[in-house]
């Protein structure tokens, strides 16, 4: 099997993204953008699962706590074989389709339904504890968003991580900045959030959450007790004429479509 | 110190009501926590979760310690943890009091258990009024028709100590979300030859066609078996029907009941409002029956002065003398019911 590099794997996966911006309904395309490549780390180079086996019981979990970002994931599931990219391009938001503007558990390759904020720690905790109990070692990892931070569920989970020491759990934190209504440092400031993450218990590396290289290194580090990774990261990133600002939610039209690829360094149809 | 299996006695699981006679002094609560320790005797993937609300002693935590953890106070987190637990093969209860598992929790239950469908099973006890002196905050007055709305959910409120391991047993042995209503304080074992337990199946525990009366939980059956037994003697005859599980509802014992019956009365310890008396309404009414529906249960307000757990009932009505009246003032006389269309036309 041919290896395809992570840079072309993330390129491809925001191709993806763009295409369902680009669809009746659009989607929340800062924050799917803003998190491809941790995306792309994990599950191409961290973690073990087989896309036509999803429930394989050696798999690592992935838990999109962030689960409004569900066109990241979408795409990069079907990057990676879960799902069918054009099956995903065509049926997102059709009647009946599983694809819906926040995480399906229907969708191949996704643990559980997420879109209300602050679940996913504590989702992953239990997880955690469960393959623990099961005497497993398959690990979990879960993303949520900066701004999802306000959600005092989170906090609770990571109290009960650190309590138990669950070396299986690392939380990515996608620190893109802002959130619905506007930036978070003018909503809800995170600026502390490193401080605070250590301050509960979590093992915590801030890195350039659009930096590969960092991002696996900080990811396969031994570590004996529950982690937190602080990525830093642009909405929109990775599409030039976003400029690093994407839109939290976009609905692109065919023109704004074709400028955007165009922008990737695609040539379109 | 009791135990589920004790040197001189019974088995819970195979002899439970000699159990049951050699444990006089249990809560339901305490009678749930036995029979779950004896249930992870033979069924290694059972899991408690706790928030920081097991007390001392507790028997499954001195049995499987490796299966017992006590997560510290945060019930939504746990209710989360519960669910991801869960999803590797662990049948997972978590134990609070039901303000907080129903409330507090709330849409981590929604999310997790009933669109997650994961095989959680949330037990509560404290429902009702029966945290009595330690007030509103610790009663759970809406948790029923809360819990009842969420699709998939099962709901089940046990009466005594008897169903309760019953009703443990049965949630063990079925997959998927539940919500399991204990009370805080000891209760009368039911005084009545009953059906076997069926999740899901009403009981009909005493027959009679004046009055039908349905009932659940702790409060809600011994009040029925009472009120009907006093009804007798005033020449009104009662059916008594325990409704142990409000989801799935059995709504075809409730028709059969309003078929056979010219009066019903649901008796609960839950608000007026959405939990069975609303139910119970809701299916008369679908179903056309025209019959009238008197609700003893909490009236639609929080009760913040002390008092034992039976002050408070009787404050909200639920208590045989006044229901006995409530029924006897509701109850339609047949003559005159026959009557009124005509008297009307006229």
């Amino acid at each position: 099997m041919v290896q395809v590099p992570l840079e072309e794997r993330a390129r491809r996966i925001r191709r993806t993204i763009l295409r369902l911006a680009a669809t009746s309904v659009g989607c929340h395309l800062g924050g799917s953008l803003s998190m491809v490549e941790l995306l792309v780390v994990l599950l191409g180079r961290v973690m073990k699962f087989r896309p036509r086996e999803p429930r394989w019981e050696e798999r690592d979990s992935l838990i999109l706590s962030k689960g409004h970002a569900a066109a990241g994931l979408y795409a990069a599931l079907a990057e990676f074989g879960f799902v069918d990219t054009e099956d995903l391009v065509q049926r997102y938001n059709a009647d009946g389709s599983p694809f819906t503007g926040h995480v399906n558990a229907a969708v191949p390759g996704v643990e559980f339904p997420t879109g209300s904020l602050g679940h996913g720690v504590g989702l992953g905790v239990g997880l955690a504890l469960g393959y623990r109990l099961r005497q497993r070692s398959n690990r979990v990892f879960v993303v949520c968003g900066d701004g999802e931070m306000g959600e005092g569920s989170n906090w609770e989970a990571m109290q009960v991580a650190a309590q138990h020491r669950l070396s299986q759990l690392t939380v990515l934190v996608d620190r893109n900045g802002g959130q619905n209504d506007g930036p978070t440092e003018a909503i809800l400031s995170q600026a502390s959030l490193v401080e605070r993450l250590r301050a509960f218990g979590m093992s915590t590396v801030e890195v350039d959450g659009h930096d590969l290289e960092a991002l696996g290194a900080a990811l396969e580090e031994p570590c004996d007790g529950p982690r937190a990774i602080v990525a830093n990261t642009q909405k929109g990133a990775g599409v030039p004429m976003l400029r690093g600002k994407g839109p939290h939610y976009a609905t692109f039209n065919a023109e704004q479509l074709r400028r955007a690829l165009a922008s990737l360094g695609e040539v379109t149809p | 110190m009791t135990s589920s299996t004790t040197s001189s006695g019974a088995d819970l699981l195979t002899s439970p009501e000699d159990w049951l006679r050699e444990q006089p002094s249990l809560a339901n609560r305490q009678v749930f926590r036995h029979t779950l320790a004896r249930l992870a005797d033979v069924e290694p993937r059972v899991v408690l979760l706790e928030a920081d609300l097991a007390g001392g002693g507790d028997p499954f935590a001195a049995r499987h310690p490796g299966r017992f953890i006590n997560l510290g106070i945060c019930e939504a987190a746990m209710l989360d943890i519960a669910c991801g637990m869960a999803a590797t093969g662990h049948v997972v209860f978590a134990h609070t009091f039901a303000p907080f598992g129903a409330m507090r929790a709330c849409e981590q239950v929604r999310l997790g258990l009933a669109y997650g469908r994961a095989n959680v099973k949330l037990v509560c006890d404290y429902g009702g009024l029966s945290g009595a002196f330690f007030g509103p905050t610790h009663h759970a007055i809406e948790d029923l028709a809360i819990l009842r709305a969420m699709p998939g959910m099962t709901v089940v409120s046990p009466a005594d100590g008897l169903e309760t391991i019953q009703a443990t047993r049965a949630l063990l042995e079925m997959e998927g979300p539940v919500y399991l209503r204990l009370g805080r304080n000891r209760v009368s074992r039911l005084d009545v030859a009953r059906p076997a337990f069926a999740l899901g199946r009403a009981m009909c525990l005493r027959e009679g066609s004046d009055v039908g009366i349905i009932a659940h939980g702790e409060v809600g059956v011994s009040v029925a078996l009472d009120v009907a037994t006093r009804l007798e003697a005033q020449g009104v005859s009662a059916r008594v029907v325990n409704l142990h599980t409000l989801k799935p509802f059995d709504e075809e014992a409730i028709l059969e009941t309003a078929e056979r019956t010219r009066l019903l009365v649901t008796v609960e310890e839950h608000s007026i409002l959405g939990g069975l008396g609303g139910a119970v309404c809701e299916s008369v009414a679908t179903h056309g029956l025209g019959r009238r529906v008197v609700r003893a249960g909490i009236q639609d307000r929080y009760d913040s002065t002390a008092g034992t757990h039976e002050a408070l009932l009787q404050r909200h009505g639920l208590e045989s003398a006044a229901l006995v009246d409530s029924i006897l003032t509701a109850l339609p006389r047949p003559r005159l019911t026959a009557l009124a269309p005509a008297a009307r036309r006229g």
